[in-house]
């Protein structure tokens, strides 16, 4: 849906660094290298950022129950 | 019981040091005792004038709330330790607003605080996406609190390890394999000879491996001596958050000290 603010195991607050990953990403380059250099180092953080799929402006266009 | 500094990361967030001379118990303490006691700013409530944001009331609560906020520890008070838990006194709540019209996204930045000195650590939060026609407006109040009772209220992250001893007697016949094997780069190659990295060594994940591949290699931990990692969220300081942790201590043992004589 949209970005978790925080890390859901550690807690790290990693909400801030989605949008420069995406763009950086959409630039080519490496998820791994873009991961590392934004400081994102336990694998807890870094799954919450591959796995997630941005599908908020989708589904805004739907009615809300 | 003595600390040294062993690195500052470069944002000042996370820092890393030895504790010396004590016990694994009290390692454990201190690392309890600042993610469930070290009070910082987080927002609890929050009241809804509009929302018609795909996100559900709850869920733009949720996502305010683990906003991490910046704490002036020396101002605010916990609301069990103010009379009347504090209900609208400055020194226990503090309202902050949020008024945004679609299209785009709204942000951490967006909130506005009646105390300039409190604010969000990360502005570029993403909060909600609004778009045409759609508005949120809200009002959150935030006040101090502890890790025990939400991880929102926790200052950061904080783990230990016992300290590492690697140790190299004799010669080391597979020196090759050792190297090939070593990922934290704990061991290097001195005069074709295998040596451990002084600095490297800390890093040390104490694995056996390296012992098995060579008899020579031993590998041991310290019970009295830990490698400590504290990692701020950003509220307060590494070192504030230490300072503060020793105060918690302190003022625990004292109460327990108290009760035990009531008791006795
Ligand atoms: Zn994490």
């Amino acid at each position: 849906m949209i970005i978790p603010v925080r890390c859901f195991s550690c807690g790290k607050p990693i909400g801030h660094l989605w949008a420069q990953y995406q763009g950086r990403l959409s630039k080519g380059e490496d998820k791994n290298k873009v991961l590392d250099e934004l400081g994102i180092q336990r694998y807890c953080c870094r799954s919450v950022f591959l796995g997630h799929v941005d599908l908020a402006d989708e589904a805004a266009q739907f009615k809300k129950f | 019981m003595e600390i040294e500094l062993l690195s500052t990361s470069k944002d000042k967030s996370t820092i890393r040091f030895l504790l010396k001379g004590t016990v694994p118990a009290f390692a454990n303490l201190l690392r309890r005792v600042i993610l469930e006691e070290v009070p910082v700013m987080a927002i609890e409530d929050v009241d809804f004038v509009k929302n018609s944001s795909v996100l559900y009331d709850e869920m733009i609560a949720h996502r305010l709330g683990l906003l991490p906020l910046t704490t002036d520890l020396t101002f605010y008070k916990l609301p069990e330790k103010s009379e009347n838990m504090g209900k609208g006194r400055a020194e226990v709540e503090l309202k902050l607003t949020l008024k945004a019209k679609g299209p785009g996204m709204v942000y951490a930045k967006d909130l506005q605080s009646k105390d300039p000195s409190v604010r969000p650590v990360f502005p570029d939060t993403p909060i909600a996406n609004l778009l045409k026609g759609q508005s949120l407006e809200l009002e959150a109040t935030a006040v101090l609190g502890r890790g025990r009772s939400h991880m929102k209220w926790s200052p950061g992250h904080a783990y230990y390890k016992y300290k590492p001893e690697v140790e190299i007697r004799g010669e080391v016949k597979n020196a090759g394999a050792v190297i090939e094997k070593d990922h934290n780069k704990i061991f290097e190659m001195k005069n074709g000879k295998l040596a451990v990295a002084k600095e490297a060594a800390l890093s040390c994940d104490l694995s056996l491996e390296y012992s098995e591949l060579d008899p020579a290699i031993s590998i041991t931990a310290r019970d009295d001596e830990f490698v400590f990692t504290l990692e701020s969220w950003g509220q307060l300081s590494p070192k504030s958050i230490l300072e503060e942790a020793c105060k918690v201590i302190e003022e625990q043992c004292t109460e327990y000290a108290a009760l035990m004589k009531e008791s006795a």
